[in-house]
């Protein structure tokens, strides 16, 4: 099978029963999802779970996706949704918004990792975000998507996506250029 | 690194990437691929059994309605090829005369019968 085809006929071979055709829309979506998912949980194991989630999620809801708009944005919402209710559970279970051991930030023993330091950091300033501040920063930034179409994913205002990423990159701008400093 | 502009409509490259690199999955994105695809599998194990429930749901109603055609279809076709026999070997038993009063007469009398007459054919019946 082709991954040329468009995603609306991958929906339709897939709503038909064609398992490949449901397999291609993983293989072209799951990088996205992961990195969405770990914007909200930090942990990329708990991420790949809910990425996970939300793929079997959007296969159960295939019939209810409206094929006049994009596929993407409907599958991160999805996602997005599946990761904050696990995220949810797991400060129940945990009693903590979010383990920040879990998303970087200890002793490197190879000073080489230099850019693996810079993950570290920004995850751990990810962290620290709000969790719909974070997710619409990486929405925006990393994964192109507009203001209109994050605000249809996070179910917010339009305006409230400008703010939120406005916000986040401050700190995260601010993060970069004191790293780039130490580094030069 | 760009100065701040508020509202900035366009992504920043910069920030995006370095978001990307540290937001990358651990592992493999085929292994990934690999295991949603097994958990759908498995999705679809798990939903055989249900289904054939449903179907076998379906199938009663389906059942009693088929009997119900086939009996239709016994009496309807029956009459239909067996139009000359109207009157049935029972009824005519009923209805040939006997000594006495007679089944006939208490059928068709205007009045109810009286008990001795009653008696009387139950008697010359046997």
């Amino acid at each position: 099978m082709g991954n040329s085809e468009s995603d609306n006929d991958l929906v339709a071979k897939a709503l038909a029963g064609d398992r490949d055709a449901f397999g291609v829309l993983v293989e072209r979506y799951a990088a996205q999802a992961r990195r969405v998912a770990r914007a909200v949980l930090g942990d990329p194991d708990d991420a790949d779970d809910a990425a996970q989630d939300g793929f079997l999620s959007a296969l159960v809801k295939l019939e209810q996706y409206d094929v006049r708009r994009p596929f993407g944005p409907w599958l991160m919402r999805i996602v997005a949704n599946a990761a904050t209710d696990r995220r949810r559970r797991r400060t129940v279970r945990r009693a903590e918004p979010l383990d920040t051991a879990l998303v970087g930030g200890g002793p490197r023993p190879d000073a080489a990792a230099v850019r693996s330091e810079l993950g570290d950091r920004l995850r751990s300033a990810l962290a620290e975000l709000p969790e719909r501040r974070r997710t619409a920063v990486v929405l925006f930034d990393v994964e192109g998507y507009s203001h209109a179409e994050i605000a249809g994913i996070l179910g917010i205002p339009e305006g409230t996506v400008r703010s939120e990423v406005f916000h986040a990159r401050r700190r995260l701008r601010t993060l970069l250029a004191d790293w780039k400093e130490q580094v030069r | 690194m760009k100065s701040e502009p508020s509202f900035d409509h366009r992504p920043d490259p910069e920030l995006g990437a370095a978001l990307r690199t540290a937001l990358e999955p651990h592992g493999d994105q085929s292994a990934f691929v690999a295991r949603v695809m097994a958990q759908y599998q498995n999705a679809l194990d798990r939903a055989t059994i249900p289904a054939l429930d449903v179907l076998a749901a379906w199938s009663r109603p389906g059942i009693a309605v088929a009997a119900a055609a086939l009996i239709a279809g016994f009496l309807f076709g029956r009459n239909v090829l067996m139009p000359a026999q109207t009157s049935t070997p029972a009824y005519d038993a009923a209805m040939a005369p006997v000594e006495g009063p007679g089944l006939a007469a208490l059928v068709s009398a205007q009045d109810p019968p009286d008990a001795s007459v009653v008696f009387t054919t139950l008697v010359d019946q046997r």
